[in-house]
């Protein structure tokens, strides 16, 4: 390390950033006090998935795209159903559409909670990773196991299995879940939910740096809840599309420094998707009880605090808990378990919230259903240069602290937002430079 | 006293000799008193599977430059604690360590690793691995029998 102080001049790189998923590092340059550069690198190989669909079945796509991310390869299924049946023309039942959500939610509870109390939490006691976390605080490693279990049960009931389901289908399911085997998850829901409002009073009593960022907010809404599945693409300065129409003006970009392409909505500035976003431009379709424990837990009705986004993924937790109970008590097995989504020449786009953001596909197909073009636009690749602005505010406003701390300060930077570098790959290792 | 014993075969049947560690732990779980507590789809899932017991004994696939069918044990009480974190997957030897830390881990963790040699699409293990079934099964029965 060279010498540290706010006038030095200092390096700070994390080679390898642990605790998010894939290959990338962090450099940080500062030159007399003044910082210069931050630049997050992406160098998991890019994976070309765009290139695998083309020529591929429509019918296909849920499957290959699954293959992305492990840990949540719901959304890239639900998103490519979206997609291809926006294509096709067709409109799912409301039965398979709730289905769907319940699904969902699954994802949700297991990836929200492996990411709070395995993943992000640790920083916030000074433990390296979730191990020495549970030798402070067994009970709360406890609780968040059980939540993540719940979620994967969810997954395996409604999918098949909680990685890379097989039973999603464009046009529903291949088989629907009896009724007694839904109504056994209601229990273990209610357990969850409780525990679930419990995280978000432990993550609330968290110490936060004071940082406000100026997000333009991106998230799917829908006028009946709060969007997961389905929904218009809506921004916080005013932009309300359909996914097609929004996949028009979000622009990506590739940078030499990273396989993952950066998105800047056309003329405008990077944008964010994610639980900040969908709480800011959603927070009010939340259940009456997730804004009320969101008010005591100190949220006002927008979160600008990167650092507080784990009390807004804990809200959503309870949220995703709350819904998948109401789902799993008014289950209906649709019948049939899905549509027919007869091909046709035509290109068609589809969006669904993932965990950490927001995530579009888009295909175009022939008449046979042959996939001509295939774009995918997952939620890091959207962020990323709005996490590379958020670490230069926290450096900015972190210039007094020694190398060590500013590290682990920007490492925090980058884990608020829970990103999947191997999904954007389409990262992460720290490295701080003051010369 | 009889020792409680937990088998978990890793693996994908239908890749052909990825199968090798479900095939070993269905033999074990009929032959012996074990507890067959697979599938596993991420290490965690062992978490509450494995709670408790003597012995746990992780069956997979291995690919290196052994001959197939080689059948190895690793006793993770002697592994190195260095798999890396991700939003994806905690590592083997990280859950081990998790289970320790809050006391629920067994008091043994054997993986035993059968060395293959075709991991194409589709059903059946090859010769040289299909003979180290038995062989793996027998090596495990000789752990029980040491943890009763």
């Amino acid at each position: 390390m060279t010498p540290s102080g706010p006038n030095a001049n200092r390096t700070i790189d994390v080679h390898g950033l642990a605790r998010v998923e894939g290959e990338g590092s962090l450099h940080v340059a500062i030159h007399d006090g003044v910082l210069e550069r931050v630049e997050l690198e992406i160098f998991e190989p890019p994976r070309f998935f765009e290139a695998f669909l083309v020529g591929r079945g429509y019918e296909e796509s849920p499957d290959i795209t699954a293959r992305i991310c492990g840990i949540c390869p719901v959304a890239y299924q639900m998103s490519a159903c979206a997609a291809i049946e926006d294509a096709c023309g067709v409109t799912v039942p409301e039965s398979v559409g709730k289905l769907r959500r319940l699904l969902y939610c699954g994802e949700w509870i297991q990836s929200h909670a492996l990411h709070i109390y395995l993943l992000h939490a640790p920083d916030f006691f000074g433990c390296r990773d979730a191990v020495e976390l549970a030798a402070l605080n067994p009970a709360a490693v406890e609780r968040g196991l059980r939540l993540k279990k719940i979620g994967n049960h969810l997954m395996e009931l409604v999918g098949g299995r909680a990685i890379h389901p097989v039973n999603v289908r464009v046009g529903g399911f291949y088989r629907s879940p009896e009724r007694a085997e839904i109504a056994a998850m209601i229990e273990p829901l209610q357990r969850a939910r409780e525990e679930s409002l419990e995280t978000i009073a432990w993550v609330a009593g968290f110490e936060f740096p004071e940082i406000e960022a100026d997000y333009r907010f991106v998230a799917l809404s829908h006028p009946d809840h709060y969007a997961i599945e389905a929904g218009r693409v809506v921004s916080s300065d005013g932009i309300d599309a359909t996914p097609g129409e929004f996949a028009d003006v979000a622009v990506e970009e590739h940078v030499a420094r990273s396989s993952a392409l950066h998105s800047r909505l056309r003329g405008r500035d990077p944008y964010l998707t994610g639980p900040l976003a969908r709480y800011a431009l959603n927070g009010s379709k939340l259940p009456k009880v997730a804004r009320d424990a969101a008010a005591e837990a100190g949220l006002g009705p927008v979160c600008a605090n990167p650092f507080k986004s784990i009390i807004v993924r804990a809200v959503e937790l309870y949220f995703a808990c709350d819904e998948a109970l109401r789902l799993a008590t008014e289950y209906e097995p649709p019948e049939p378990a899905a549509v027919p989504v007869p091909p046709r020449a035509h290109a068609g786009a589809g969006a669904t919230e993932a965990p950490r953001g927001m995530l579009l596909q888009r295909y175009e197909l022939d008449a046979e259903g042959t996939i001509l073009s295939a774009r995918i636009m997952p939620p890091t690749a959207q962020n990323q240069l709005t996490i590379e602005s958020d670490v230069r505010q926290v450096v900015e406003s972190g210039l007094e602290l020694g190398d060590t701390e500013l590290t682990a300060r920007c490492e925090l930077a980058v884990r608020n937002h829970d990103p999947c570098i191997s999904c954007a790959a389409h990262f992460l290792d720290v490295s701080i430079d003051r010369s | 006293m009889t020792a409680r014993v937990v088998v978990a075969g890793i693996g994908n049947a239908f890749r052909r000799d990825d199968g090798a560690g479900p095939a070993v732990a269905r033999v074990v779980a009929a032959s012996t008193g074990a507890v067959d507590i697979g599938p596993i789809g991420e290490p965690l899932d062992l978490l509450g599977r494995w709670d408790a017991a003597d012995l746990a004994v992780l069956v997979d696939a291995t690919r290196s430059d052994a001959a197939a069918g080689t059948v190895r044990l690793v006793d993770l009480g002697d592994a190195v604690y260095r798999s890396s974190q991700s939003t994806h997957a905690i590592g083997l030897d990280r859950v081990v360590r998790l289970a320790q830390v809050l006391r629920r881990a067994p008091a043994r963790v054997v993986v035993v690793g059968i060395e293959g040699e075709d991991f194409s699409d589709g059903e059946g293990l090859s010769p040289a691995v299909g003979d180290a079934v038995p062989a793996a099964a027998r090596r495990i029965a000789e752990l029980i029998a040491e943890a009763s």
